[in-house]
């Protein structure tokens, strides 16, 4: 099948869902567009910026807390407060991205780290405001948006809004200079790119898009913890991205599928071993996979390249 | 701060340049004057500090000591980046592409760059300058690699591309560091002799930097010959050969 037919498959698929699929199901898809979501952002970074980012819990959890924040100590409905979510990310990565974008490689992953745990601290800490280790509870949507299928729509299509809007970015001029730095930042200097400001850039706008996916997170799960900005959630992008494929913009979005629904099946028969299974699949999938599950698919297929030095 | 009075109206000027590293004098003092459409070659052994030289020039690394003009303006501490802008165009010793996008990608964004719509958001670049980046394609005789990812093209035709690179932000002038590496020898004259002919047709000036004595004598108006850091001779290339230290120290041995 091609690209299209494909996107077309699956737009009709997800639309018609709510009515074969019993409310479980709808939840699962749900967690797996807001998954797909973060994933993508996180991938505008690693697959189109070459930036690997150890820490992008911190954006998810600011958007998560700032959502759950309006909504339960300003009393702002949901719809008013959902899009302060990636207004605030997006600051936070524009204050922690200036910092981080000066460094790269290793030292940029984990001093994006660094700042993550900094977030987490804050959050764990600041009692009075998040409710440290206890979050904050009851942040439920309104009555309207509260049934399985209702949220599962209304998440699909701010999840769809946002897909567009990043697969838009990456196929502009933004992002043809963005994939330039990739690349070869020198060589993007000496065409008048300032790398460190487009890196910048790039940041807060992948930031943003997981504040994004952190506030819808807040409304299906009802509730916000310190732990979405733990380093452990900071991996969680990584690996969908892995699996799916980072080469390929709608790779991290199969890998949210493959990553959730390989969860349920496996934790329903051993929970205690998921993470077993994931180390496993994540070691055959690179290992088999280098594109991850897009590469079965069909369309652009990448082969592993031997290290292109410029 | 201006150049000195005397020397209004060059493209580059270099004055009392230097640079070491730890305790090797790289560049030391180096005087280099070049006018509007000069075709200026720089010669020297290796380690002579042609590439430190051209690193210097560009905002690749800061000099120690001296000034560097650009079309009259005093540029010392610009940042690449600013430079290309101003009109400074360089391709690298080590061929420097953009190797997982397509030739045609390649000059398109350096395009996008030149026109300042690097930063935009709103509409798909695909289309956008893709007629003068094929131009410029079929300039260096590339336009059917177009479509190519240009990491899989040939070493000369990928020397090629980031030529096209370079000349997509129109620069007023080009350096060229070692443009024919790597190539055979009827390829270099082919691609010295294209960058004549791009050089007189819009009045580019071009500096660079090249081991192989038949390109620089066929092509060059005149020569800079370095040596240990410094300025050994320069002049028309008749002069240049005729030198009996350039023979001594470098022709000498490099025939």
């Amino acid at each position: 099948m091609s690209p299209r037919s494909w996107l077309a498959f699956v737009v009709v698929a997800l639309a018609v869902a709510p009515l074969v699929l019993p409310s479980f199901f709808l939840q699962l898809l749900t967690e797996i567009a807001i998954v797909g979501l973060f994933a993508t952002a996180f991938n505008l970074l690693m697959g189109f910026g070459g930036m690997v980012s150890f820490g992008h819990a911190a954006y998810f959890a600011l958007g998560a807390y700032t959502a759950a924040l309006l909504v339960k100590r300003v009393g702002v409905p949901l719809l008013a407060a959902l899009p302060a979510a990636p207004l605030v990310a997006a600051a936070g990565a524009l204050l922690f991205g200036f910092f981080i974008v000066r460094l790269s490689h290793t030292y940029f992953a984990m001093l994006s780290l660094a700042f993550a745990q900094i977030v987490f601290t804050v959050i764990f800490k600041w009692k009075a405001l998040t409710g440290g280790d206890d979050g904050l509870l009851d942040v439920w949507p309104p009555s309207l948006l509260k049934s399985p299928a209702a949220y599962y729509y209304f998440t699909l299509i701010i999840v769809g809004l946002c897909i567009l809007a990043l697969h838009a970015i990456v196929d502009s001029p933004f992002g043809y200079a963005l994939k330039a730095v990739r690349e070869n930042p020198r060589r993007a200097r000496y065409i008048g790119i300032d790398v460190r400001r487009h890196q910048l850039a790039a940041f807060v706008i992948s930031g943003a898009f997981s504040g994004v996916a952190g506030g819808l997170f807040a409304f299906y799960n009802g509730s916000v913890f310190p732990d979405f900005a733990y380093f452990t959630k900071s991996f969680e992008p990584l690996v969908v991205a892995l699996l799916g494929g980072v080469q390929s913009f709608f790779g991290p979005l199969a890998g949210a599928f493959g990553f959730k629904i390989l969860e349920w099946m496996i934790s329903r028969q051993w929970p205690v071993y998921w993470p077993l299974f994931l180390g496993a699949i994540v070691v055959v999938v690179i290992v088999v996979l280098p594109s991850g599950f897009v590469g079965l698919v069909g369309g652009r297929r990448w082969r592993r390249r031997p290290a292109a030095k410029a | 701060m201006a150049p000195p009075a005397s020397r209004q109206g060059l493209v580059l000027q270099t004055c009392a340049l230097s640079k070491h590293f730890g305790g090797v004098q790289a560049v030391n003092g180096v005087d280099l004057a070049v006018p509007p459409g000069d075709l200026r070659a720089i010669i020297g052994p290796n380690g002579a500090g042609k590439t430190t030289l051209f690193n210097l020039i560009t905002g690749d690394i800061a000099h120690d000591t001296g000034h560097i003009y650009f079309a009259g303006e005093e540029v010392s501490g610009l940042p690449p980046q600013r430079l290309c802008r101003r009109g400074l165009g360089r391709t690298f010793q080590i061929t420097s592409i953009f190797r997982r996008l397509t030739a045609l990608e390649n000059v398109q964004t350096a395009f996008l760059s030149y026109h300042r719509r690097h930063f935009n958001i709103l509409v798909p670049a695909r289309r956008l300058y893709r007629d003068e980046a094929l131009g410029l394609l079929e300039r260096v005789g590339l336009r059917e690699q177009a479509t190519k990812p240009s990491g899989i093209l040939a070493h000369g035709d990928q020397r090629r591309l980031e030529l096209a690179i370079a000349l997509a932000s129109a620069p007023r002038l080009l350096l060229l560091d070692e443009p024919t590496a790597g190539m055979a020898p009827r390829e270099r004259h082919e691609i010295m002799a294209l960058v004549a002919r791009i050089a007189g047709d819009t009045g580019l000036t071009v500096v660079f930097t090249e081991h192989d004595m038949d390109v620089v004598f066929a092509v060059a108006q005149r020569i800079t010959v370095l040596h240990q850091g410094t300025v050994l001779a320069e002049g028309a290339p008749a002069e240049v050969r005729a030198n009996g230290e350039v023979q001594r120290v470098y022709l000498g041995q490099a025939r």
